[in-house]
C-alpha cells in the first residue's frame, strides 16, 4: 500500500514539472504546478515529529497563494489577448504580476522567508527535492516567458537575493539553513542573466542542480544537519571532508572548480550588455556566500576540530545508504570548469 | 483589534513610571496599568506589592496575593500621550532590528560562531536580579478557579529564585472540574524585534543541567518547541524531576533510578545538580502523554517550565540557581522511547 501510494505521489511530483515544461498553454501550466506543488506536501510531512506539518502548512500557504496570482494573471492575459497559448505580452500590470509570482514560486527575496523555514523544517533528501526540483517548473515559465517579464523588478530580486542569501547563511550552524540560503543566492544568479540571455540561466540551472545533489547525498549519507556534526567528521570518514571541500568551494563559485563556471559567464554577459554596477555588487555579494562556504571547509577539512574523545573513537557501523549517483556528480560539480567553452556553445 | 491592543499597549502615562508603560482602560474606568520593567508581574512576592488604594469607608484592605495592580492615587492626574508612546515604541523595535543585523554579523545570537561551537555548557537562565524573574511566568489553578497559590521571589544575597507557594487540590465549584491542584513556572517566549516569537538552538547540547534545591517533591520539567500554528500549542515534551533531601553539597546525577544511591544521606535540604539528558523527554499533547514518541527536537526550543501537580496539599519551595545546557560526551543516547506497531501501526506502515 505505501509502495503505491509513493508511487503515484513521485509519479504526481515529475508529471507535474513535466507538464509546466512541454505545455504551450496557460492553464496546462498552471495545472502542473499545481500538481507537484500537491504531490510534494505529503512528501514534506515526515511522519516521525509533530513539528512536520509545520513546514507542510508554511509551503502549502506560500505556494498556492503564489498560484493564485499567476492565475490572476493568466485570467489577465486571456481577457487582454483572447487566447490562451503564452506568447509575449507588452503589458506591464500582466508581466508585473506573472513576475511577482513566480518570484514567489521561487524563493527569491523579497518572498524568500520560506524557503529556510521549509527546508529546516524537513528530512536532508525532501530538502534536496525542494531546493532542486521544485525550480524547475517556475524557472521555465519564466523562460518561456523572459522577453515579457518586468526586467527592473527582476534585477531587484536578483540582487536582493544575493545579498539576502550570503547574509543569512553567515553565521548558521544548521546545514539545511545553510543550503536553503545558498540556494536563494544561486537563484538571484540565475534571475540576473534571465534577461540577456536565458541559455546561462538553464546552464546556471543544471550546474546549480548538480552542486545541491551532491551536497546533499554526502550530507544524507553521514546524516550530518549542524555544523558541529560536520566539523567531527575528520575522525570517522576521512573521504567525506574532501568531498566536502570541494563541494562546498564549488558552490561558493571559487575558481578552478565547476561553481565558478556560471558565476563567470553570468557576470561576462551582464558586463556585455553594459550592466556592471550590477554584476560588481552581485560578485562582491557572492563574496559573503563563499566566506560562509570557507568557514564551513575551515571548521570541516582544514583543521582537526577540537572533540571529545568519545566522538573521535566512534563506533565504526556499515553505512546502509547507497547514493548511487555520487561519484559521477561529485565529479562533474568539481571538475567541469575547463568544458566551459563547449558548455557556451551548447547554450 | 490587535492593532488597538498593541496601540492601547504602547500608552505611555505621563507620571513618575520612569519606563513606558501601557494603560489599558475597561469599559468601567478601571485603569490596570501594564508595565514592562518598573511595575510588578503576576507572581510577584506579595511583600512588594503595593497596596490598592481604595476609600476607607466600607472596604477592608487586602494584600494582593499574585496580582498587583498599581492604580494612581486620585491626587495624581495621569496624562496620556499616544503619539510619544508609539513613536517610542517604533524606535525601540527599529533598534532592536538593528541590533539583530548586527548581532547577525558577530555571530549566532551575537556571540562568535567559533565561540558557540566549541562551548560544551551555556546557562540559559540564570536568577541575580530582578529583571531575571521578568523572564519568567508564574501561574497556578487560580486561573481555572482553584485555590492554590504560587510566588516567585529573589533569593538570599540575589543569588537564586524562590517559587513558593500553596497546593491544593480543592477543585473549583464550577461543577465541572473535578480536578485541580497544580502550579506551574514558565518562562516567557522570547521576542525580537516587532515582537517576533523567537527560539534557543540547543542542538549542540544533548542535557539540560540545573541546580536546584527543593523540598522533596517531584516537579515536571516542560520544554515547548516554537509553534507557529494553533493547533499545537498543547504540545510539550516533559520529564521528572525528584527533589530529593541531601545532606551534604554533592553532585549526583538524579534522572531516573541513580536517585537511590543518595538515600543513605540524612534529611537536609542542599542545592542539587540536575541532569537530564533531551533524549529522555518524552511527548505529550493536551496534557496527556501519547502513544507515539518522538524525539525531542533541539533546534527550535521556545520556553522551559516546572510544574507540580504531585496531588498533595500543602506548602511547597523549588529554589533555582540556574538553568543551563550541556554536552554530556558519556551520554550517547538519541531517545529513550520506541514506537510501538501495535499501538502505532501507521508510523510502521
Amino acid at each position: 500500500m505505501k509502495i503505491m501510494l509513493m508511487t503515484i505521489i513521485y509519479t504526481t511530483l515529475i508529471m507535474g514539472t513535466l507538464i509546466t515544461l512541454i505545455s504551450s498553454h496557460w492553464l496546462l501550466m498552471w495545472i502542473g504546478l499545481e500538481m507537484s506543488m500537491l504531490a510534494i506536501i505529503p512528501i514534506l510531512m515526515n511522519k516521525s515529529n509533530p513539528r512536520s506539518t509545520q513546514p507542510a502548512t508554511k509551503y502549502s500557504l506560500m505556494q498556492p497563494t503564489a498560484s493564485m496570482i499567476l492565475l490572476l494573471s493568466i485570467i489577465l492575459t486571456m481577457m487582454y489577448s483572447g487566447q490562451w497559448s503564452i506568447f509575449y505580452s507588452n503589458n506591464t500590470t500582466i508581466s508585473l504580476i506573472l513576475t511577482t509570482s513566480l518570484i514567489m514560486k521561487l524563493g527569491l527575496a523579497p518572498f524568500h522567508f520560506w524557503v529556510t523555514e521549509v527546508t529546516q523544517g524537513t528530512s536532508l533528501l525532501t530538502g534536496m527535492v525542494l531546493l532542486t526540483w521544485q525550480k524547475i517548473a517556475p524557472l521555465s515559465i519564466l523562460l518561456q516567458n523572459f522577453p515579457t517579464i518586468n526586467q527592473p523588478l527582476i534585477l531587484a530580486s536578483a540582487v536582493l537575493s544575493t545579498l539576502l542569501g550570503g547574509w543569512g547563511g553567515l553565521n548558521q550552524t544548521q546545514l539545511r539553513k545553510i543550503l536553503a540560503y545558498s540556494s536563494i543566492a544561486h537563484m538571484g544568479w540565475m534571475m540576473a542573466v534571465l534577461f540577456y540571455n536565458p541559455s546561462i540561466s538553464i546552464l546556471n540551472l543544471v550546474i546549480y542542480i548538480m552542486l545541491t545533489i551532491s551536497t546533499f547525498s554526502i550530507l544524507h549519507t553521514n546524516n550530518n544537519l549542524t555544523t558541529l556534526a560536520l566539523s567531527h567528521m575528520w575522525s570517522t570518514s576521512p573521504p567525506t571532508i574532501i568531498i566536502i571541500l570541494m563541494n562546498l568551494l564549488s558552490l561558493g563559485g571559487l575558481p578552478p572548480l565547476t561553481g565558478f563556471a556560471p558565476k563567470w559567464i553570468t557576470i561576462q554577459e551582464m558586463v556585455k550588455n553594459n550592466n556592471i554596477t550590477i554584476s560588481i555588487i552581485m560578485t562582491m555579494m557572492a563574496l559573503l556566500s563563499l566566506y560562509f562556504y570557507m568557514r564551513l571547509t575551515y571548521s570541516t577539512t582544514l583543521t582537526l576540530f577540537p572533540s571529545t574523545n568519545s566522538s573521535k573513537f566512534k563506533w565504526f557501523f556499515h553505512n546502509n545508504k547507497k547514493m548511487i549517483m555520487l561519484a559521477p556528480l561529485i565529479t562533474l560539480s568539481t571538475m567541469l570548469l575547463p568544458m566551459t567553452p563547449l558548455l557556451t556553445t551548447l547554450s | 483589534m490587535a492593532l488597538v491592543c498593541r496601540f492601547l499597549n504602547g500608552t505611555r502615562i505621563l507620571r513618575k513610571c520612569p519606563k513606558p508603560c501601557g494603560a489599558l482602560c475597561l469599559p468601567h474606568g478601571l485603569v490596570a496599568a501594564y508595565c514592562s520593567r518598573s511595575l510588578q508581574k503576576p507572581g510577584a512576592t506579595p511583600g512588594n506589592a503595593s497596596q490598592q488604594s481604595r476609600p476607607k469607608e466600607g472596604l477592608q484592605e487586602h494584600e494582593q496575593k499574585e496580582v498587583s495592580l498599581d492604580i494612581p492615587s486620585s491626587e495624581e492626574k495621569p496624562g496620556v500621550s499616544f503619539d510619544e508612546s508609539i513613536r517610542e515604541e517604533v524606535k525601540d523595535h527599529l533598534r532592536r532590528l538593528k541590533d539583530e543585523i548586527v548581532n547577525h554579523w558577530v555571530g549566532p545570537e551575537g556571540r562568535p560562531l567559533h565561540e558557540v561551537l566549541l562551548e560544551q555548557a551555556r546557562v540559559v537562565w540564570q536568577f541575580r536580579g530582578k529583571e531575571d524573574l521578568d523572564k519568567w511566568v508564574v501561574t497556578s489553578d487560580k486561573t481555572i478557579g482553584g485555590r492554590s497559590e504560587a510566588f516567585l521571589k529573589m533569593g538570599k544575597n540575589n543569588q537564586s529564585a524562590l517559587l513558593y507557594g500553596t497546593l491544593s487540590t480543592e477543585p473549583p465549584k464550577d461543577g465541572e472540574s473535578r480536578q485541580s491542584g497544580f502550579c506551574a513556572m514558565i518562562s516567557r517566549v522570547r521576542r525580537g524585534s516587532f515582537e517576533r516569537k523567537m527560539c534557543y538552538d540547543w542542538s549542540q547540547y544533548n542535557s539540560l543541567y540545573l541546580r536546584v534545591r527543593g523540598d522533596g517533591r517531584p516537579w515536571m520539567v516542560n520544554i515547548r518547541e516554537q509553534k507557529e500554528f494553533i493547533q499545537n500549542k498543547d504540545q510539550m515534551y516533559s520529564y521528572f524531576m525528584y527533589t530529593l533531601l541531601f545532606m551534604g553539597s554533592h553532585v549526583c546525577h538524579v534522572y531516573t533510578g541513580q536517585f537511590t544511591e543518595c538515600f543513605n544521606c540524612l534529611f537536609l535540604s542542599y542545592n542539587v545538580f540536575f541532569q537530564i539528558p533531551f533524549s529522555k523527554f518524552f511527548f505529550s499533547n493536551k496534557g496527556r502523554i501519547r502513544d507515539a514518541q518522538y524525539k525531542l527536537l533541539l533546534d527550535k526550543i521556545s520556553s522551559i517550565g516546572f510544574t507540580l501537580a504531585d496531588k498533595v496539599d500543602g506548602p511547597f519551595f523549588l529554589e533555582i540557581d540556574f538553568i543551563g545546557v550541556f554536552t554530556d560526551p558519556a551520554h550517547t543516547e538519541e531517545f529513550a522511547y520506541e514506537n510501538s506497531p501495535v499501538l502505532n501501526p501507521r508510523l510502521f506502515k
